[in-house]
């Protein structure tokens, strides 16, 4: 499925802003099913200096730096990928869970790059209620993928979208408390509760499509960055991405920009501003298949 | 693992003095144990002037400590350290260069992920790339090992320090105060000198520069708040690099500079001496304060600034990392390890806790991934204490580290009464010179006191040792003092003063001026208080002074209430105790100061703070006394004051080499007292009480004269009783009288054309104050009553008052670039405010 995304970042200064510095992480990230078109990122004002590269995860990064006062600032990242990840494999055919979590803590093939993904991280500290909550789920001996479709399955159920009600600084005890938040929180949540059982867990940033599959409702947390999780099944199955704020497995619907161990290491938009006084910001994200309006 | 007992390294087994120790003693001992203690004071006390120990009180305090018995070290010796050393820093670069690299290490299962990926000193934005290495100098260029040796008589490393290794300096520090105060000691020696290292590492960082013909070379340091502040001071010195912080650097279009007072200065090498965590606050976050440089990470990475060390060297300090270096030596250098840690298991291994076993008792246990803290000795601990940590291993054994404990050697050092054989822990030093590592030839010990636990960070209290490296007999004939050097490369550096030097120079001056006049008026209305009926004109003098301690915030108005004899006492009392506004000003001239130590001469910094100590202690002293004896006491301390400050003055003119720190010192003293004056004589010749008394205005001048040092003056000059226009010529518009306003605001006229050229619009408004100063004397002086014409002078010295506390902020904007504070934004942004940004 080929889709056309398009992400406005706009910054409205209450005073000019004489010095900034962004890091960015918002062109989409090139894998094996997920073929970059097209991608293009701009700002306005021109930045003094634009470096380019890839961090540590392998996501593409732009830090663009302003040394002239400015009283606004936008950034829009344009781009065209042509997306189809796998089916899953069936549920059945996955290792039980607590093979995939002695694998991990092993090593070996695969498993020591997984293994990151195992600790705490700066949004994601040790929360061994996550691990009460996941637990149910995680049976003896079930296979891994069986119980990350349920408990991705419960996120949906149990937790109720609303926005405005959780900030990023909002620990995962009161989210699981509050029953309530937005994509990032159910994401922290479902990364805390797998990392709690000793399993891999990712952060993916990405977009969902604005507009649903015909005959489907308007997915939650489009129109802006959306986030979801990559869970690791073993050497043999990988990596897989679900996404609990929807319950679905990704397959056409998204667009993945980067991954970390959470929310901190890949934040779309990331800046240190001297002078500004107040700012206002708003966001606005496009993404739909290419050809349709 | 407890065995046999320490070494002795100066006794050997059958009881005879080991060969190198010969030569120390008999001119250590020879001095006898009176001479031995006294030049032992001498030895502290000069440490304490340099700087080493804070003048503030409960501030930071380093008593650093030397002992006058060094410890010597066999030619021979040295070199089998020397081998190991260097190889074990050649390993570690290998390993910090895979681990931010290929990782191949940990692909390969030679180092488990839970050492890196868990580890808060693995810095990832460190591992970017944007496309090729723009340089491929190395991660360290500098290190130093902490090491102790066994009773089996073999070093073995019991800390690496890879991140800022600290006390290369204090180490040269101790070799000069020594030879200083114990001439005698290195009479006839052949050891090695230490300054060779110093100039491979100077001339390392000017080579790593590469091409450039001025290179800028500066050390960045947290600053006066580190407790390292001291050392970064003694080593910006001896390598000539600039010594700046966070909020001194900025980045602009990828290259980093330091903000001077003539504009932006480019900066090629940076020496670390802040951890890397939060070194750029746009790619990390910070553990603690932010004291970062948004920009340094991406400019470091488009190879403008050279960082040593590497940002993300810490990593490699990690205590459970020593478990894997035997292998990795094969690994990576296919020889075995020269120089073995202390025994040290890391219990995330299979195997690790079987060893370790129940017996958690013969092992120090410690944090896998923090060699900052000290390790827990579990023989010490409390059954329950046992109990806990044993739960902590076995829900995350990954966490934890266990070492061999080991019984390290003992030297003889200087105690309190006697002398006693101290555990020694022994830093060494190496530095890559872009080819290869060197060691310096000595090193730092520390003689441990029986409660002292053998590592983590250098200690704030410690007693430390010179080390001797000998010159053996077979080695390269050289004559004491003599060293081969390299051909010095010719080195410059940015010499202009960072913006923010001068502004420390600036609050440094007016504090100075402000101390000095709170003095002068607390004195004043001391020697009031004596009387238990005072005469109306004192109780109108009385009444003027507290006037004017209030405008000078050292009194508050509803708390004085009356201006008797005793609530004035009371307040005084209250104004100079440790909580009042006194010592809130000793506080800030003791701070700047010691900010300010690499600007100072040795001199000027020793009388400052051995002044400031005495002042502190006669507060204090006062404070306890007798209500009567209190005053008195107070009295004197605030004569010490105003002779520190006559002190300071006269020293800055002599002792201060950099010009530009003197003028700004001289800028805010001038400017701090042209302030004060109309505002005084405002307070002085108000009408005191309800009805304006015959005379009032005699007394406030009489009092102002005072207040500005000029009674004297006075008398000599008139010869006569107080007449408003000469009295108010002397206090205001005498530009030949150093207390005069009119010599003030000439005084600030000519420091401003100095800084920034004559027709300023700044200097401009000084010289029409000027003018208005001498016409307020002139339009007295022609009034038919002077006494009323006097009376009606105090809205126009506020109106001047105003005016000087404009230009005030005018300079302080203009060359200080009071920036507003940085903060992060982001897709929904935590405001948290930078420290230093930009």
């Amino acid at each position: 499925m080929k889709l056309k995304v398009r992400h406005v970042t706009s910054y409205a200064y209450s005073s000019p802003v004489d010095l900034g510095g962004h890091i960015i992480h918002m062109q989409p990230r090139p894998l094996p099913h997920q073929e970059v078109l097209s991608s293009s990122l701009s700002a306005e004002p021109p930045p003094a200096r634009r470096s380019e590269g890839v961090d540590h995860f392998g996501n593409p990064v732009t830090w663009l730096f302003l040394d002239r006062p400015h009283p606004t600032f936008e950034v829009v990242s344009e781009a065209v990928v042509d997306v189809s990840f796998p089916r899953p494999p069936l549920a059945d055919s996955t290792p039980g869970w607590e093979e995939v979590a002695a694998c991990s803590a092993r090593g070996g093939r695969d498993a020591w790059q997984a293994a990151e993904f195992l600790f705490e991280s700066p949004r994601v500290p040790l929360t061994p209620e996550a691990g009460r909550y996941a637990a149910p789920t995680f049976t003896p001996g079930r296979p891994i993928l069986s119980c990350l479709l349920e408990l991705t399955n419960r996120i949906r159920h149990e937790f109720r979208f609303r926005s405005g009600v959780t900030s990023l600084r909002t620990p995962i005890t009161t989210v699981l408390e509050r029953r309530q938040g937005v994509c990032q929180d159910f994401t922290h949540l479902m990364i805390a509760a797998l990392r709690a059982l000793g399993l891999p867990a990712r952060y993916v940033s990405g977009y969902i499509r604005t507009k649903p599959p015909p005959g489907q409702t308007k997915r939650l947390g489009s129109d802006q960055s959306h986030a979801w999780v990559g869970a690791w099944m073993g050497p043999e199955h990988g990596w897989i991405d679900l996404d609990p704020t929807n319950d679905l497995v990704v397959r056409e619907e998204h667009v993945v920009l980067a991954w970390g161990r959470d929310y901190s290491d890949i934040s779309p938009l990331y800046g240190i501003i001297l002078g500004g006084g107040r700012h206002s910001l708003h966001v606005g994200v496009d993404l739909d298949e290419t050809g349709r309006s | 693992m407890r065995d046999a007992g320490p070494l002795d390294e100066m006794v050997d087994g059958a009881g005879q003095f080991r060969q190198h120790w010969r030569r120390i003693l008999d001119p250590v001992f020879g001095l006898g144990s009176d001479e031995l203690a006294e030049r032992s004071r001498l030895l502290q006390q000069a440490f304490a002037d340099e700087g080493f120990a804070s003048v503030l009180p409960g501030a930071r305090s380093v008593h650093w400590h030397c002992d006058p018995i060094p410890l010597p070290i066999a030619g021979g010796e040295f070199a089998a350290l020397e081998r190991g050393l260097i190889q074990r820093a050649e390993l570690l670069e290998l390993i910090l260069r895979d681990v931010y690299g290929r990782q191949t290490l940990l692909a390969e299962g030679a180092l488990p992920p839970a050492l890196v990926y868990p580890n808060p000193n693995f810095q990832r934005p460190c591992r970017a790339t944007v496309g090729p290495r723009a340089h491929d100098g190395p991660l360290m260029q500098a290190y130093a090992a902490d090491l102790v040796r066994g009773p089996d008589g073999r070093w073995q490393v019991i800390g690496d320090l890879t991140e800022a290794p600290g006390g290369a300096a204090y180490a040269l520090e101790n070799r000069r105060m020594l030879s200083r105060i114990f001439p005698e000691v290195f009479r006839n020696q052949e050891i090695w000198q230490l300054s060779n290292f110093f100039e491979a590492w100077q001339d390392a960082l000017q080579r790593a520069a590469g091409p450039v013909s001025n290179p800028g070379v500066a050390l960045l340091t947290v600053g006066h708040a580190d407790p390292a502040w001291f050392e970064h001071v003694l080593l910006a010195r001896e390598l000539s690099c600039a010594l700046v912080e966070g909020r001194d650097l900025t980045v602009r279009g990828g290259q980093v500079y330091i903000k001077t007072l003539r504009g932006l200065q480019p900066v090629d090498v940076l020496l670390r001496r802040q951890e890397g965590a939060g070194i750029d606050p746009l790619e990390m976050e910070s553990r603690g304060p932010v004291f970062g440089v948004p920009g340094l990470l991406d400019a470091a990475r488009g190879g403008s600034i050279h960082i040593y060390n590497d940002p993300g060297s810490g990593w490699a300090e990690s205590p459970a990392l020593s478990a894997f270096l035997p292998d990795l030596a094969f690994r990576l250098l296919d020889e075995p390890l020269l120089l073995p840690s202390v025994l040290t298991l890391w219990l995330g291994q299979e195997g690790a806790r079987e060893m370790v076993g129940g017996s958690l008792g013969h092992w120090l246990i410690r944090p896998a991934l923090d060699g900052s803290s000290a390790p827990l000795d579990a023989a010490a601990l409390s059954p329950a204490g046992n109990e806990k940590l044993a739960a902590e291993i076995a829900a995350h054994p990954w966490m934890f580290a266990a070492s061999a404990s080991v019984a390290p050697s003992v030297a003889p050092s200087v105690g309190e009464s006697a002398i006693e054989p101290r555990r020694i822990v022994l830093r060494m030093f190496l530095v890559h010179d872009g080819k290869g590592w060197q060691v310096m030839r000595g090193g730092l010990a520390r003689a441990l006191a029986p409660e002292e636990s053998l590592s983590g960070r250098l200690p704030r209290q410690a007693m430390s040792k010179d080390v001797w490296v000998l010159v053996d007999d077979t080695a390269a004939i050289v004559g004491p003092g003599q060293v081969f050097l390299p051909p010095l490369a010719i080195r410059r550096t940015p010499a202009d003063m960072p913006a923010r030097i001068a502004a420390d120079f600036f609050w440094l001056g007016r504090y100075l001026e402000r101390l000095e006049s709170a003095s002068r008026l607390i004195r004043m209305t001391i020697t009031r208080l004596g009387r238990a009926a005072p005469m109306p004109r004192e109780r109108a003098e009385l009444h003027v002074l507290l006037a004017c301690l209030v405008r000078a915030g050292l009194v508050h108005e509803e708390r004085v209430g009356s201006a008797s004899s005793a609530a004035l006492a009371d307040a005084m009392l209250r104004t100079t105790a440790e909580d009042g506004a006194i010592f809130r000003l000793l506080n800030n001239v003791g701070r700047l100061s010691e900010q300010l130590r690499d600007r100072m001469t040795n001199e000027l910094y020793a009388t400052v703070t051995t002044s400031l100590r005495g002042v502190f202690d006669g507060f204090r002293a006062a404070q306890v006394a007798e209500p009567s004896r209190g005053l008195e006491g107070l009295s004197q301390a605030l004569g010490d004051v105003l002779r520190l400050a006559a002190t300071i003055a006269g020293l800055s003119a002599e002792n201060m080499v950099r010009v530009g720190g003197r003028l700004f010192l001289d800028l805010g003293r001038r400017l701090e007292r042209a302030e004060a004056i109309p505002a005084e004589l405002a307070a002085a010749l108000a009408p005191q009480g309800a009805a304006t008394q015959p005379g009032h205005i005699e007394t406030g001048l009489r009092l102002a004269l005072e207040l500005r040092d000029s009674s004297i003056t006075y008398r000599s000059r008139y010869c006569t009783v107080v007449q408003p226009a000469p009295a108010l010529d002397l206090v205001l518009a005498d530009d030949d009288n150093p207390r005069a306003l009119a010599y003030q605001l000439a005084a600030l006229r000519d420091l401003l054309t100095e800084v920034a050229g004559a027709s300023t619009a700044t200097t401009r408004s000084v010289s029409e104050l000027l003018e208005e100063a001498q016409a307020m004397v002139t339009d007295v002086a022609q009034a038919e009553d002077q006494a009323l014409a006097a009376a009606q002078l105090p809205p126009r010295l506020s109106a001047i008052r105003a005016k000087i506390t404009g230009i005030g902020e005018r300079i302080a904007r203009q060359y200080f670039e009071l920036l507003p504070v940085a903060h992060a934004v982001g897709l929904e942004p935590d405001r948290v405010g930078v420290r230093g940004a930009a």
